[in-house]
């Protein structure tokens, strides 16, 4: 609703209710630009932001404070586990002589093959191979959805049309009000003081 | 848009021409070499072991030759992804790959000086006749010795000869040697132009020559570990050979490319021009190629033979599950893979210098190790009469690898002296550093995401 520049975009909506604020979206026209008003951004203590990018922009995550993921460490374990299914589940199918009750009773069957020893390890590789990738790969994708709220089906910022400009000639920071030290009026007059041409209330609709 | 250099690249002639620092370096380097190699003679001289030294001269040829091949697919590689971020590495490379020029001759001069001398090398060796000429080290070159010493080994490698004879043998070694060294120093020199002109039609140039190279590049190497270490077993065969010696020679080659990099900026060359970012992607080179790669296709080439179970295919691997080997087998499946796949995975241990070096020089040790595994064991002649593995291991139980002998480390010390002067001395004669390329600035900036 609160527009600080008159924008052809942006055909003003009156509104019946106040809308919830998201937060408050500065644009930015280099990434030179963008990677300052991120390292201010975070010196200043923010903890609830992000910036947005047509394109990585080198030595922003840096700028932004921001720590190295843990989903490679998580990804490592998930690989882990998926060898020892694949080991297990072929030592029990393939020369194990017990019966577990898995919602059934199942029993493994040892079966000589062309001679082979019931434990032959180097033919149960492939299997354990695979069972690691296949862990890995679903985790690496799943963990990553997980970690970044993902999938959702709308974003207050894709509702501005502003914003559009993200994809293509701009660059946004965007300070979420859900931060502590956000303050409406304090948050607004700092981003200007990054040198932003533009500042913008989003607002949850 | 303006980018903003994250570091300081010091492009100062101190910190990209070569001077005499490198000649220093590279002066060592001969000298140490040199004594080694003299060394080595005089011991084996003692020895009195002609096929044992012949052995010898032979893996450590074929190691240094790795080193040089993998610099050259590394270079290669380069130009034909168009890559950026090895710019800055690309010189290191280049110098190391040029050594094919001076490499192919460590093979050529003595197979002609075997085949021209044509020598009964019988009671010469410690381990009975040995045939004549290249059948010192290739028992296929001389048939008639074969025939006698084990007829039924020789019936199966008689009907391969019109591929293994010697004048076909010789006529390809000097075809692959002679290739190496051209391209390898065309390379080499067409860089070096740039570092004067900066022509960016020259980087389109080499771009354009990297695609054909890069196929005769995996077809001579294929057919020289055929040649060369494949047929020192001339009745046994596998189709991975070719790729499994592909991943020594990566593991090998980048792991020297690396300590090279860490050398060259501890005597001060190259002063924020390589950064974490580029030794990260060294490390991820090594891990993929030399470590991941490698377990591969050793393990694809294993478990065919392994299942397959035709006796003509696993008396390769029996002979390498005897006495010492078997801790040689097993020692490279824990120093090849196991070990370096945990060392090497994190993102840290490749940005490290220390740990860096650490896992090249580790892997440089085992690229050696595997080297002397494929081309050292001999396959007992009479492993048919045996029933069971067992047996076989009970009866070789006492058979030595011959890794107390110091010739070994003589030679690896010599070829690895000569090796690092000569690329160390062409790097010295000018830039260490692709200075002039029309992308460098891009290498400099690089960022691993």
């Amino acid at each position: 609703m609160t527009t600080m520049t008159p924008d052809r975009h942006d055909h003003a909506q009156v509104m019946s209710a106040p809308a919830r604020v998201y937060g408050i979206m500065a644009e930015f026209e280099t990434a030179e630009q963008i990677t300052n008003a991120a390292k201010a951004v975070n010196a200043a203590g923010y903890r609830f932001w992000d910036c947005h990018a047509p394109f990585p922009v080198h030595g922003l995550d840096k700028a932004m404070g921001i720590k190295r993921t843990i989903l490679p460490v998580l990804v490592f374990f998930a690989g882990l586990t998926g060898a020892t299914i694949g080991f297990v589940l072929q030592a029990f199918t393939n020369a194990g002589s017990v019966s577990i009750w898995a919602l059934v009773w199942v029993s493994g069957y040892p079966f000589l093959i062309s001679g082979k020893p019931l434990m032959s390890v180097p033919a149960w590789i492939p299997i354990i191979f695979e069972l690691t990738i296949l862990f890995s790969a679903l985790s690496t994708v799943g963990i990553m959805l997980f970690m970044n709220n993902l999938p959702r089906l709308s974003h207050p910022l894709l509702s501005n049309n502003r914003f559009r400009r993200a994809t293509d000639d701009r660059f946004f920071v965007v300070i979420e009000a859900r931060d502590p030290k956000f303050l409406r009026s304090k948050t607004e007059a700092f981003l200007k003081t990054l040198g932003s041409r533009h500042i913008e209330v989003v607002e949850d609709r | 848009m303006s980018v903003t250099l994250t570091h300081a690249a010091d492009l100062s002639n101190e910190s990209v021409m070569g001077d005499h620092r490198l000649v220093r370096f590279s002066r060592r380097a001969f000298a140490v070499g040199t004594i080694a190699l003299i060394g080595a003679f005089a011991l084996a001289w003692r020895q009195q072991d002609a096929h044992g030294f012949a052995m010898i001269w032979l893996q450590s040829a074929i190691f240094i030759l790795t080193l040089g091949l993998g610099a050259f697919f590394f270079t290669l590689l380069q130009h034909a992804t168009g890559a950026s971020w090895g710019i800055a590495v690309r010189r290191v490379a280049e110098a190391q790959a040029a050594n094919l020029q001076w490499i192919g001759l460590l093979f050529i001069v003595p197979m002609i000086w075997l085949v021209a001398t044509n020598r009964d090398w019988h009671g010469l060796t410690s381990q009975g006749g040995h045939g004549h000429g290249l059948g010192l080290v290739w028992p296929w070159a001389d048939l008639a010795h074969l025939t006698a010493e084990a007829p039924a080994e020789a019936a199966l490698v008689a009907a391969k000869s019109a591929y293994l004879n010697t004048q076909f043998f010789l006529a390809r070694a000097c075809f692959y040697c002679a290739f190496w060294a051209i391209a390898a120093g065309w390379f080499f020199r067409t860089s070096r132009k740039q570092d004067h002109t900066g022509d960016p039609a020259l980087s389109q140039r080499m771009r354009m020559m990297a695609f054909p190279t890069l196929i005769l590049f995996a077809l001579t190497s294929t057919f020289a570990a055929v040649d060369w270490i494949m047929s020192l077993s001339p009745a046994w065969f596998s189709t991975m050979f070719g790729v499994y010696f592909f991943c020594g020679i990566c593991a090998g080659g980048f792991s020297v490319i690396a300590l090279a990099c860490l050398r060259l900026q501890s005597l001060g060359y190259l002063r924020g021009v390589l950064t974490a970012e580029h030794y990260q992607d060294l490390g991820k080179f090594i891990w993929a190629f030399g470590v991941v790669f490698w377990a591969y296709i050793a393990f694809s080439q294993y478990m065919l033979i392994w299942y397959g179970n035709l006796p003509e295919e696993t008396v390769w691997f029996l002979a390498r599950q005897v006495g010492d080997w078997s801790w040689v087998s097993i020692a490279l499946l824990f120093g090849h893979f196991v070990i370096p796949f945990v060392f090497f995975i994190s993102r840290w241990m490749k940005r490290w210098r220390q740990t860096l070096a650490i896992g090249a020089v580790w892997m440089l040790a085992f690229a050696w190790i595997d080297l002397y595994w494929l081309v050292m064991p001999v396959i007992p002649a009479d492993v048919a009469t045996f029933n069971t593995y067992d047996e076989l291991a009970q009866a070789y139980a006492a058979t030595s690898t011959g890794l107390a002998n110091p010739v070994n480390y003589l030679m690896l010390v010599g070829f690895l002296g000569l090796f690092i002067g000569s690329a160390s001395g062409r790097l010295a004669t000018g830039a260490v550093l692709c200075r002039r390329d029309p992308r460098l600035n891009e290498s400099l900036n690089f960022e691993n995401i």
